[in-house]
């Protein structure tokens, strides 16, 4: 062959090399979040603006917990009082899955809990039923329904503790996790605890039982539960400033590590927290601040005040971005590193997102 | 039964009760049947007696805490029975003008 002949045929070689990398090019981050009365929001984190607004149908007064399929192309959304949920193509915005939970005298609500298996087969809803009897009202027991998401259908339900907030499958779908009074290892083929991590009933001498409240669910960057918990020393007296601790706690959803870390005197506190994808000891937290804690050390490392309150935080992928969202109308965006302010998302016809989730999903 | 009318509503549940041979369903309920049962600060003051802790401003907290029935009563329950409390004030606070006080039905 001959030298021009070769680098040629070099040439030829790394450009299809490029092209194929091209072609292999890394997904991105979206926001999937929802503001009331009834729309879904798909925002392009780079881009820093809202690409598709969705109305869902029959969705007032808002929605609720959003849990997005594993492939990123449906978002299931709590909705209609808390009493059905929907699942919109986030490609058309039709909506391809319909579960309404209440019927006949029973009335059904999906509080706060729901997640969608690893095969993307099934949905698991936290569901509080009560009868409606003539002269009362009968609280029924909790479950755990299941729904296949090809058909919409019930396929099974199994009874689990009250008072559960957040429901996580294991990365394996072999254990869901549920956070109530306890963290509750559950096997979700029969309800059976497995096991307890224990909260509430915590045996830590000198401490306080932890005060614990979780209606966010934002774990699928790092594949890690966390949330915020406020505990007091007793062995203080109650007017010490320094007898009130606020811990992180943690769930490995791959490994199933539960972990507790005091990380500082309280003297603000935290709606929700999220770990970070690319160093699992660094976990943000938000409410009117925005934190930095690290849950190796058990320490502050940084904190900013926001300009108004926030209920949900997530991440980005390369953990370079924190998002602040849910109450009103907008997402903050700011450095993870800095924790300075780097942009604002604005939220369709300025409505508020309330108690709705904020996910990030990859496409 | 013919003779007796039912003279306020728990009385007239009773007669159709009766009527369906539900009687037994019909209790006199111990609690409130309202929309939340939590009292935990949130509102007027916060967990340090004060209100530095409380969501700022009050409108970012308006619907988070409306919508899940969080507080006795001060504010309309949409979870069940004023579904449309907010529906035309989607942002509390631009349209908290829009936002009506309930008043019970007087035919329930």
């Amino acid at each position: 062959m001959t030298m021009i002949a070769r680098m040629s045929a070099a040439l030829l070689v790394s450009l299809a090399v490029g092209l194929a990398g091209a072609a292999q090019s890394f997904a991105k981050d979206f926001i999937v979040t929802g503001v009331k009365p009834d729309k879904l929001v798909v925002v392009d984190t780079a881009a820093r603006k809202v690409v598709n607004t969705f109305t869902i149908p029959k969705a007032a007064p808002g929605p609720v917990t959003i849990t997005a399929s594993p492939d990123g192309k449906i978002a299931y959304v709590i909705v209609n009082r808390w009493e059905s949920v929907s699942g919109i193509d986030l490609a058309t915005g039709k909506q391809v899955f319909r579960a309404n939970l209440s019927g006949g005298d029973m009335r059904v609500k999906a509080m706060f809990g729901m997640d969608v298996s690893p095969d993307g087969k099934q949905l698991a809803v936290y569901e509080s039923p009560v009868k409606l009897m003539p002269g009362e009202y009968q609280v029924q027991p909790t479950r755990i329904s299941f729904y296949d998401t090809a058909t919409s259908k019930r396929i099974r339900s199994i009874p689990v503790p009250r008072q559960i907030t957040i429901i996580m499958f294991s990365k394996d779908g072999s254990k869901l996790y549920g956070m109530g009074r306890a963290l509750y290892v559950l096997n979700p083929q029969d309800g059976t605890v497995i096991k307890r991590h224990e909260t509430q009933k915590w045996t830590r001498a000198n401490f306080a039982p932890p005060d614990i409240l979780d209606v966010w669910s934002q774990w699928e960057q790092a594949n890690t539960f966390s949330t915020p918990y406020y505990t007091a020393r007793t062995d203080k007296k109650p007017d010490d400033p320094t007898a009130y601790w606020t811990g992180i706690l943690t769930l490995d959803l791959a490994s199933g590590e539960f972990k507790l870390k005091d990380v500082e005197n309280t003297d603000v506190f935290y709606f929700s927290t999220v770990v970070s994808p690319t160093n699992k000891n660094h976990v943000f937290g938000v409410y009117n601040q925005l934190a930095k804690l690290d849950v190796a050390q058990g320490k502050s490392i940084k904190r900013v005040d926001l300009e108004h309150s926030y209920y949900d935080i997530n991440i980005s992928s390369d953990g370079k971005e924190v998002y602040v969202g849910g109450t009103m109308s907008d997402i903050g965006v700011y450095s993870a590193e800095t924790l300075k302010k780097i942009g604002t998302i604005k939220m369709p016809a300025g409505a508020n997102m309330a108690i709705s989730s904020m996910r990030v999903i990859q496409r | 039964m013919k003779h007796l009318k039912p003279a306020n509503a728990k009385a007239a549940e009773f007669t159709r009760a009766a009527e369906e041979g539900r009687e037994a369903e019909v209790q006199l309920m111990e609690t409130m049947v309202g929309c939340t049962a939590t009292l935990d600060p949130g509102w007027e003051v916060d967990a340090f007696g004060g209100v530095a802790a409380l969501c700022q401003p009050m409108e970012a907290d308006l619907y988070g805490c409306a919508d899940p029935c969080w507080w006795p009563a001060q504010v309309a329950d949409t979870l069940n029975t004023y579904p449309d409390w907010n529906a035309k004030a989607p942002a509390a606070q631009r349209d908290w003008r829009k936002l009506q006080s309930v008043f019970p039905d007087e035919s329930s």
